[in-house]
């Protein structure tokens, strides 16, 4: 399994091969099937050109009469049905196997990234997992349109003709596998070329998408500092060179195109040549020589379609390897390394806990901490201290490079990221406690102060919220995630900044509802606002990846250390406020 | 021709154009290769009224220097694809059943020159036309940017997400209809000189194509629609799958934090299933839709090839004729598939895209907009700025630092109307007592820059965003340490990442508070600039604000204490309380 430094892994092409042959269990005897009809009905569309060459016969030599034209006539209507009718058939079911595969693929592809170890994902960054579960799933879901009918019915076709050009007079099939070199070249060039050109096709396109967006989402940036000049120029630069990669990429088509004309050019000048010499020769008829020639000419098709159809065919397995690449990582990687606590009164225990990031600098240094159930610890200290890196160890979202970590089994973390995911503000409350009832779910709206959010959205609990629907102020996409907490309704809580985003307009009503929603569990906040801080049982001051001080606040405070300083300073920000 | 050559010859790469051509060939110029700068291009108008069909021809008829000829030279390609059958016929008549050598010589130069001819043609046709396709959307795409996503003056509203999917998916359809006018028109004459040649050799056989070639074209449309109509909905459907992955995989950590992993697995697994029904339904109408066009094609050529045969029998036709009768025939199916698969679905889908298009365009027209060259000299360069709002008023002297006080929902709208004075509402806004709705775009954001609460960082280094306005090296390294980016912006060549993502939520506010402040604006107005920022940090910030807005003036929506501090004066427009006004020092 093949893997850059820190991203995950994408798996080589027998990983791959075994792995879709796994999934494939089940429809393995309905594939065989698939294939069977697919030679029959391409067997049958041979026969439309055989009844033609046989009435050239006919009518050459004179024994044609009306019955004969009738003849030939039902029998091409009749296969041609039958052979689209099989054709089609084949078609529906290869298409239907591949979309359940790729529905397994996909579903076991998200559950699979879901249980990832978190740091792992983060070191890889999220950005990755996003472009396979969807850019990949759709070029493979895409590609069956193109992929199904080549790999069916277009390969049978070629193999099909073949053999009744062979059957018909081999020295026929003897001509055309003379081309073939002609056709190997141009897929060798093809494949060197046209990848590296369609590659540079769609960056091209994502780098003009991405500046689209970014115009969009940035909207109030843009008119703010009157950026709408500029910003036009850049997307009109970036949408020309997709013109200009996009120009590229039909150049290399239209010279494949004119390497395939050459193909056909010298197929059907072999089939004259080869036709022209058995005629003579007396081992031929002019029927047959027609019947040749329609042959061949149907194959033209399918082989252009193939040559075509063999970048498309990369690109999906490509994608396929990289989806496979995350379904395959081993479960044991997710291994948790810490233990829940064996006496009932501690709830979190570290023990000489040291942390960094890959090889940087130490970011957390010989922690040692004790938090008994029920009480709420506040951690502060100045940016870069390590505060959440020190959460995420104890949340285990990190695992630390050396000591031990205590903490119950039912810990949940919320950070200043809060996410608001795509659907009804029910589906994003309900996330955290699939059973919850409507109940339930009001009163943690009321709990965290969110009550007045039903009344202002129309449809209550039915509201479409996140991308593209009802956008939610900040300081209520945090009494959504405080809410989920609640209903989430864990032994620890951590708050990683929860409330730090909001403008202090709402901190009050914010600190509010976090102390409403750490009652009752062990708490850890790490605070961004010190007046959150001071609520809390226990202050933990951290500096450069140390505990530098411990203690209730009014310890803290008449220790006169960093926190009576921190605090001296936030009071000075207070009081300005206050004193007008 | 309407683009430039370019000449490779001189560079010393192994491969100067990059398109893997061999030794010989890679110092010929490539025909037609786009130019390095987009051809200047005026906006489409879409006036009040136009129909999506008329929008669309005024699209694909407005490259007609490009498009006739690829559309002439695409006719005698497609020409030239139905006469190798016809070719091949009469090779076989004349030379095969005769075994006369000379003939076979002749009808072999003839075989190869058609193919010439026909390569080359294609080769051309194409070229022009992905070059008229692209012209086409670059000019769309300009026309949406100008109109839509960045309008001088401020939109009537700010484009949602959709404007992004027009103006990629819905362009490029509506661009592709570019072709209509190529490869359809080709194709049609092709089947007029199928028609023409089954004419010469039997006037019934002829007529039978003539009538029978646009019937099953039609029948062949009918039965695509179902499914392209499905296949849309298939494709929706898909999306909206792949967009939850994507957005539970952007809500990585509250799932992770939640533990709610089996929760999101399993929704993601019903929406997934939703889709696989719908791309099995969609199989099964591609299946339907194969039968049928199979039977109507076969059934057709049948028909054809049996009155053909017919003729043969009683002497009206030669073998020859036959031949050459079957060969029309044979080449007559791609053509009559290539309209019904091809071509009525690209109208069909340039025809929605062309709705989806006016659709946005008209909705960012209807705004009310203020004139647009207003000539006024009354505006002095560093303006008294006045907003009123319901219950006070907010005056800014030039050179103060004022700072407003507001709940969330007042402050939001008197930076929406900082924003875009044009807007309406119940705020207003006057530079030197001119009401800034009657100012141009122009003369207002000289003036006035306003830094939105949501700021958005553009992909480039922390460098490109600190100087989207200008700016020399003193006044980025100013507003670098104004706004205390010292700690992580030592280095200002480094990217930010996709939406700022390589910086942390402080980081980003704080390369944005630093944006505005290098943008050295005459006035400035910040919203809530420090929410992300821890308290030292906040405190360093409000200390330094004073010295590097100097001589300017600056208006803070903001309601941290830290920050109200370091005002001139805050005014307070509490909706609770009662509205006052007081120096802070």
């Amino acid at each position: 399994m093949g893997a850059t430094e820190h991203g995950l892994p994408v798996t080589g092409g027998r990983e791959t091969a075994s792995e879709v042959w796994r999934l494939s269990r089940g429809y393995r005897l309905r594939l065989a099937a698939v294939g069977l009809l697919g030679i029959v009905s391409t067997g049958v569309d041979l026969i439309p050109p055989v009844a033609i060459g046989f009435l050239v016969d006919r009518v050459q030599t004179g024994t044609a009469d009306l019955g004969t034209v009738l003849t030939v006539t039902a029998v091409m209507a009749l296969s041609a049905l039958l052979g689209a009718a099989g054709t089609a058939v084949t078609i529906v079911l290869a298409t239907r196997v591949y979309h359940t595969i790729l529905a397994t693929l996909r579903e076991r592809l998200v559950g699979r990234a879901m249980t990832l170890p978190q740091h792992r994902v983060e070191r890889a960054g999220t950005g990755d997992l996003i472009s396979r579960s969807s850019d990949d799933v759709t070029a493979v879901a895409d590609a069956a349109p193109a992929v199904i009918p080549v790999l069916t019915v277009t390969a049978f076709t070629i193999v099909v003709s073949l053999g009744g050009l062979a059957a018909l007079d081999w020295p026929y099939a003897a001509a055309f596998a003379v081309v073939l070199p002609v056709y190997a070249l141009a897929m060798r060039w093809y494949l060197r070329t046209g990848p590296r050109v369609y590659r540079a096709e769609r960056a091209a396109m994502s780098a003009r998408a991405q500046q689209l967006l970014e115009s969009q989402r940035g909207y109030a940036t843009v008119l703010g500092f009157g950026l709408a000049d500029q910003r036009h120029r850049a997307v009109m630069t970036n949408s020309w060179s997709v013109a200009v990669q996009a120009l590229r990429a039909r150049t290399v088509q239209s010279m494949l195109n004119a390497r395939l004309n050459l193909g056909e050019c010298l197929s059907l000048a072999a089939v004259l040549v080869v036709g022209f010499v058995l005629i003579d020769h007396g081992a031929s008829t002019v029927g047959g020589a027609t019947t040749a020639m329609l042959l061949v000419l149907r194959l033209l098709g399918p082989v252009n379609q193939l040559l075509f159809v063999i970048d498309t065919l990369q690109s999906a397995l490509a994608s396929l390897s990289r989806m496979i690449g995350v379904v395959t990582i081993p479960a044991a990687d997710a291994a948790d390394a810490s233990t829940t606590p064996s006496d009932l009164a501690t709830a979190v225990r570290l023990r000489e806990v040291a942390f960094r990031y890959g090889d940087g600098p130490p970011v957390l240094d010989d922690i040692g901490l004790d938090i008994p159930a029920g009480q709420h610890l506040a951690v502060v200290g100045p940016s870069g201290a390590g505060k959440t890196t020190l959460a995420a160890v104890i949340a285990g979202v990190h695992r630390p490079d050396a000591g031990t970590v205590t903490r119950p089994r039912r810990t949940a973390v919320i950070t200043q990221e809060v996410h608001v995911f795509a659907g009804t503000l029910r589906d994003n409350l309900t996330l955290a406690a699939p059973d919850a009832t409507d109940r339930d779910l009001r009163a943690a709206l009321d709990t965290t102060g969110a009550a007045d959010l039903l009344d202002q959205l129309a449809d209550a609990l039915d509201t479409v919220v996140g991308a593209g629907g009802h956008p939610l102020t900040e300081a209520q996409a945090q009494q959504l995630a405080l809410a989920r907490l609640l209903l989430a309704d864990p032994e620890l809580a951590i708050l990683d900044e929860a409330t730090a985003e909001a403008g202090s307009a709402h901190a009050e009503q914010l600190d509010r509802a976090s102390e409403a929603v750490l009652a009752g569990r062990t708490g850890i906040v790490i605070a961004h606002r010190l007046s959150q801080a001071a609520t809390c049982d226990r202050i933990v001051v951290m500096d450069a990846g140390r505990v530098i001080e411990t203690g209730t606040h009014d310890e803290l405070i008449a220790a006169g250390g960093t926190y009576a300083r921190l605090w001296a300073v936030w009071q000075a920000g207070q009081h300005t406020s206050t004193i007008r | 021709m309407p683009t430039e050559l370019t000449d490779a010859a001189g560079c010393s790469d192994a491969d100067p154009a990059g398109l893997g051509r061999g030794p010989l060939t890679r110092r010929l110029p490539v025909l037609l290769h786009a130019p390095a700068q987009p051809p200047e291009a005026g906006p489409f108008e879409a006036a009040a009224g136009i129909t999506p069909g008329r929008f669309l021809l005024r699209v694909i008829l407005s490259v007609k220097r490009v498009t006739v000829p690829a559309m002439l030279l695409a006719i005698v390609w497609q020409v030239g694809e139905s006469a190798v059958p016809v070719v091949m016929g009469v090779a076989i008549d004349r030379a095969l059943a005769t075994g006369d050598t000379a003939q076979l010589v002749l009808w072999l130069g003839v075989l190869v020159a058609l193919y010439i001819v026909l390569t080359v043609a294609a080769k051309l046709a194409n070229r022009l036309t992905a070059y008229a396709v692209q012209l086409l959307q670059h000019r769309l795409r300009s026309t949406l940017s100008t109109g839509v996503l960045h309008p001088a003056g401020g939109a009537a509203r700010a484009p949602d997400g959709s404007v992004v999917s027009v103006m990629t998916s819905d362009v490029a359809r509506l661009a592709n209809a570019g072709i209509l006018v190529i490869l359809p028109i080709s194709r049609i004459a092709a089947i007029g000189f199928i028609a023409v040649s089954l004419l010469a050799t039997h006037w019934l056989l002829g007529l039978v194509v003539l009538v029978g070639a646009p019937v099953a074209v039609w029948s062949m449309g009918v039965l695509s629609r179902r499914l392209s109509q499905d296949t849309r909905e298939y494709q929706g459907l898909l999306a909206s799958t792949v967009g939850r992955a994507t957005d539970l995989v952007a809500g990585y950590r509250v799932v992770k934090g939640l533990r709610a992993e089996a929760e999101a697995t399993r929704r993601y697994r019903e929406a997934s299933q939703e889709t696989l029904v719908g791309a099995k339904r969609n199989a099964g109408l591609l299946g339907r839709f194969l039968v049928g066009s199979g039977a109507v094609t076969g059934a057709f050529v049948a028909a054809v090839m049996g009155l053909a045969g017919w003729f043969a029998v009683d002497g009206q036709l030669s073998v020859g004729g036959l031949i050459a009768a079957v060969g029309l025939t044979q080449a007559l199916l791609p053509q009559i598939q290539s309209i019904a698969n091809a071509s009525i679905p690209n109208l069909a889908g340039g025809l929605a895209s062309s709705a989806r298009v006016i659709d946005v365009l008209r909705g960012a027209d209807s705004g009310n907009r203020g004139p647009d060259d207003a000539a006024c000299d009354e505006v002095a360069p560093l303006p008294v700025l006045e907003v009123f709002a319901p219950g006070a008023t907010i005056r800014v002297e030039p050179g103060e630092l004022v700072a407003v006080r507001a709940d969330d929902r007042t402050a939001a709208r008197i930076a929406a109307t900082l924003l875009d004075p044009r807007a309406g509402g119940e705020v207003e806004v006057r530079l030197d007592g001119r009401a800034a709705r009657e100012l141009t775009a122009d003369e207002y954001r000289s003036r006035v820059t306003v830094a939105p609460h949501r700021a958005t960082l553009f992909s480039g280094t922390i460098r490109d965003n600190l100087t989207v306005r200008g700016g020399g090296p003193e006044r980025v390294e100013a507003a670098v340490r104004a706004a205390a980016c010292d700690d992580f912006a030592a280095d200002l060549d480094v990217p930010v990442g996709e939406g700022g993502n390589r910086l942390s939520g402080g980081q980003r506010q704080r390369v944005a508070l630093a944006r505005a402040l290098a943008s050295d604006a005459p006035v400035l107005v910040l919203h809530d600039p420090t929410t992300a920022v821890d308290s030292v940090t906040e405190h360093a910030i409000a200390g330094r604000l004073r010295g590097v807005r100097a001589g300017r003036s600056t208006l803070l929506i903001a309601s941290s204490p830290v920050l109200l501090g370091c005002c001139d004066r805050v005014v307070d427009v509490l909706a609770d309380a009662p509205v006052g006004e007081g120096a802070a020092r």
